[in-house]
């Protein structure tokens, strides 16, 4: 065996709420694709930023051809030869299709100067297009591509950078069948150009078809490492898991009512293909499924931020259609969207702004706000969620992530509605946060409202929630009740293609 | 016990007399709810929805509740200007009481121990059908029996200090011939490495013996009573299924709880009235 080209030694790092990188070794062989898998948060996108000097590491060393490598920033590891290709992309969405792929390659060209020629850009750009089998107009604006097209043309983008090392974080997450067929071709021929080439994925189909070896990371420490040939696909989900703390979970068990909300055979073209399940009074609906299953769409057909191609949302038995979230809020329904900092919060805004914005109305009193109400009913939610410190003329944006969050869902409560989608209420708040965050959603429910909660945790689905649902390449791959969902269960369809 | 006056029939002026009881009495279930439902108040009353809606409106008007979907909440204002202390107090057992409520089933067997959430929970099992309570404290034997669809059984034994609590191997004695489904323990203390403790020993004594025979076991505990210690030591919160309190319990302890794997359920309140 040849020896290899990227070496990691007892790399550890230290995160707040409760999670680290502890003691990892891994290695990268010439000529080979080195897949990562592991269940959300594990770590394995933690340790490839380390890894492209994103993060630095608090201990451990890197080589790279047997030099040790210490990387200050993202910039000095790309001129190191380490190309890492983020999750969410990073293309300049003002700017052709060209001149993304060169955006770094071509201002250097010249020998004695630095030239750049827009004609030659976008003809080379136009002939690797046309070479990978990709039907893009080299001049068009980035950012009237799609997201599957965009991680195909970072793909391109990698392809040109002239990186020894390329990582992919989940770039097919996204992608339809076509895509990945084309995603695959290029990585094919990257392989030729690149030394080697980690990539994460959550799908355990892609491991066969692109991987040499497979290593397995669970909460930051590496289970195992396995040529691909070696190994089936039970295994590695047994891996993938650990007994899980479920009761831990303040839950209460209620006994769900009567149905109050029926989707029917709802489609959003290309992701998600005729969904159908109901929600019952009082019930708290858990939905899951990997990156890219559809499980955002689906919350944002409901609440009449995107539109469905086809099918029908029933509430409370009648037909409805929501154009426009306000729709959505008058008929009862809320949702508490993923990104908190973009979709959420009004990060310049104060405290009292963001806590009372969406239910202006409330404090209407003739034809000013009840200003004395309005503190007086915030500083209620404030003592009671507990958020500090607290001050109603306190700009958001000051403020923790876990009291962001908590402003966000206080927002929400005051709507008093009937039915609240939560989409990962509780993604990056500490423990604190996240007890009271489950108590308020008891709250709700005790109360006679219903919850769908997504998330991609899988052990608070299976702590919280009366029913999982689990999304796989958009569809609804199951719909287990409590007693009989299992973390092997669950992640066993979320990984099942059709 | 005013709501029965309000089916006898009368006359005009005793009507007119009776709009100012109405709105009264609406006053004062809001201050004890603060929450109302239009149905709920016209049965109560026993008049129509259509006047207890017109009851409201002038209530809004007068800054007394907001008006929302097929109710009103009440509108704090003044309440919150002077807080009473001792009534904050009570207010955070009913809290918990009601929290506690919603892991009773119809036809439970639950012992109850004494205090003020105890208390309160007795007061709201009402709203649950063939409860069957075990205790040893009077006040919560009292308030059960006058449920005609819950059951109660007073443990004997010797009457403590405060004349309410019943103590002592007798007490022990005869809880062991019973099956619980839910323990519901009032604790005094959660101190350091969730050690938990109670005021007296016979307390602690009474407690264990009923962890012994109970399937669920939920611990009472208000918020300030974090971080301090009572006189006679329990054991570990480990031994609890569940633990309830109010929300001014701290972080630190939130963290400490949901890390060892206990249930922390909190009186959190956020949703003002009910769906």
């Amino acid at each position: 065996m040849s020896s290899p080209l990227l070496v990691l030694e007892n790399i550890s790092k230290n995160f707040d709420n409760e999670f680290l990188l502890d003691s990892i070794n891994l290695d990268l062989l010439p000529g080979e694709v080195h897949v990562i898998i592991g269940e959300n948060g594990s770590g394995k996108s933690a340790l490839m930023k380390i890894v492209s000097g994103l993060y630095s590491r608090d201990s451990g060393s890197i080589r790279l051809k047997g030099e040790e490598i210490e990387f200050e920033s993202f910039h000095a590891a790309r001129k190191g030869g380490i190309f890492y290709q983020h999750q969410d992309n990073q293309l300049f969405g003002n700017l052709s299709v060209a001149e993304n792929v060169f955006f770094d390659r071509y201002a250097r060209e010249g020998r004695l100067c630095r030239y750049f020629s827009r004609a030659r850009t976008e003809l080379e750009c136009a002939e690797l297009l046309r070479y990978f089998g990709i039907d893009f107009n080299p001049g068009m604006r980035v950012n009237r591509l799609g997201y599957a097209e965009r991680q195909l043309l970072s793909a391109v983008k990698a392809y040109v950078s002239g990186a020894e090392v390329v990582i992919f974080d989940e770039p097919t997450a996204a992608m339809g069948e076509i895509e990945r067929n084309l995603f695959f071709t290029i990585l094919e021929e990257l392989k030729e150009r690149v030394e080697g080439v980690f990539y994460i994925s959550h799908r355990m189909d892609e491991i066969k078809r692109v991987g040499d070896r497979v290593t397995v990371i669970h909460k930051g420490r590496i289970v195992s490492t396995s040529r691909v040939n070696e190994i089936d696909k039970s295994t590695l989900v047994g891996m993938m898991i650990e007994d899980p703390h479920r009761e831990r979970y303040p839950r209460l068990s209620l006994h769900p009512g009567g149905t109050i909300l029926e989707v029917k055979g709802l489609s959003s073209e290309p992701i998600l293909h005729s969904v159908s399940f109901s929600l019952r009074k009082q019930e708290i609906l858990g939905i899951t499924g990997l990156m890219g299953s559809g499980r955002t769409l689906l919350s944002n057909c409901l609440f009449g931020l995107a539109q469905f191609t086809g099918g029908e949302i029933l509430l409370h038995g009648k037909q409805v259609s929501f154009n426009h979230p306000l729709d959505a809020m008058q008929h009862g329904v809320i949702l508490v969207p993923e990104n908190r900092s973009e979709n959420g919060i009004f990060p310049p805004l104060n405290l009292i702004t963001n806590l009372t914005i969406a239910t202006l109305p409330r404090f209407l009193n003739s034809l000013a706000l009840n200003e004395l109400y309005m503190r007086q009913l915030t500083g209620e939610y404030i003592r009671r969620l507990g958020i500090v410190p607290g001050q109603f003329k306190d700009i958001l944006r000051f403020y923790s992530g876990g009291n962001q969050q908590k402003v966000l869902l206080s927002r929400s409560f005051m709507c008093r509605a009937g039915i609240y989608i939560m989409d990962e209420p509780t993604r990056g708040v500490d423990a604190a946060a996240k007890v009271d965050i489950y108590n308020s959603i008891n709250d709700l429910v005790g109360k006679g409202a219903s919850v769908i909660l997504i998330s991609s945790e899988i052990e608070e689905i299976l702590g919280m929630c009366d029913r999982v649902l689990v999304l796989a390449g958009g569809r609804i791959a199951c719909d287990l009740p409590r007693d009989e969902a299992t973390k092997e269960i669950i992640l066993d369809y979320a990984t099942s293609e059709e | 016990m005013i709501v029965k006056d309000a089916s006898i029939p009368y006359s005009y002026e005793q009507f007119v007399m009776f709009a100012v009881e109405r709105t009264r009495i609406i006053k004062n279930f809001l201050r004890e709810n603060r929450q109302v439902e239009v149905h709920a108040l016209s049965s109560m009353l026993n008049v129509s929805e259509v006047t207890i809606r017109r009851d409201l409106e002038k209530l809004e008007r007068d800054g007394v509740l907001t008006r929302t979907h097929g109710g009103a909440v009440l509108r704090e204002i003044e309440e919150s200007v002077q807080p009473e202390p001792t009534a904050d107090v009570s207010r955070d057992s009913r809290e918990i009481a009601s929290v506690a409520l919603n892991m009773i089933e119809d036809g439970d067997v639950i012992m109850l121990t004494g205090g003020d959430i105890c208390d309160c929970i007795a007061r709201r099992i009402v709203e649950r059908n063939g409860i069957t309570v075990l205790t040893n404290y009077i006040p919560v034997a009292t308030e059960i029996a006058r449920q005609p669809s819950n059951r109660v059984v007073l443990l004997g034994g010797d009457v403590a200090d405060d004349g309410r609590s019943l103590y002592g191997s007798l007490s022990v004695a005869n809880l062991r011939r019973f099956h619980v489904n839910r323990l519901f323990a009032e604790v005094e203390g959660i101190g350091e490495n969730l050690e938990v403790s109670v005021a007296s020993h016979e307390k602690a004594e009474l407690i264990e013996a009923a962890m012994e025979s109970a399937e669920e076991k939920i611990f009472l505990c208000m918020g300030e009573n974090f971080g301090r210690n009572a006189f006679f030591r329990l054991g570990s919160l480990k031994l609890a299924d569940k633990v309830i309190t109010n929300p001014s319990i701290s972080d630190e302890y939130k963290q400490q709880i949901f890390v060892r794997n206990i249930q922390l359920h909190t009186s959190i309140n956020v949703f003002e009235g009910r769906v």
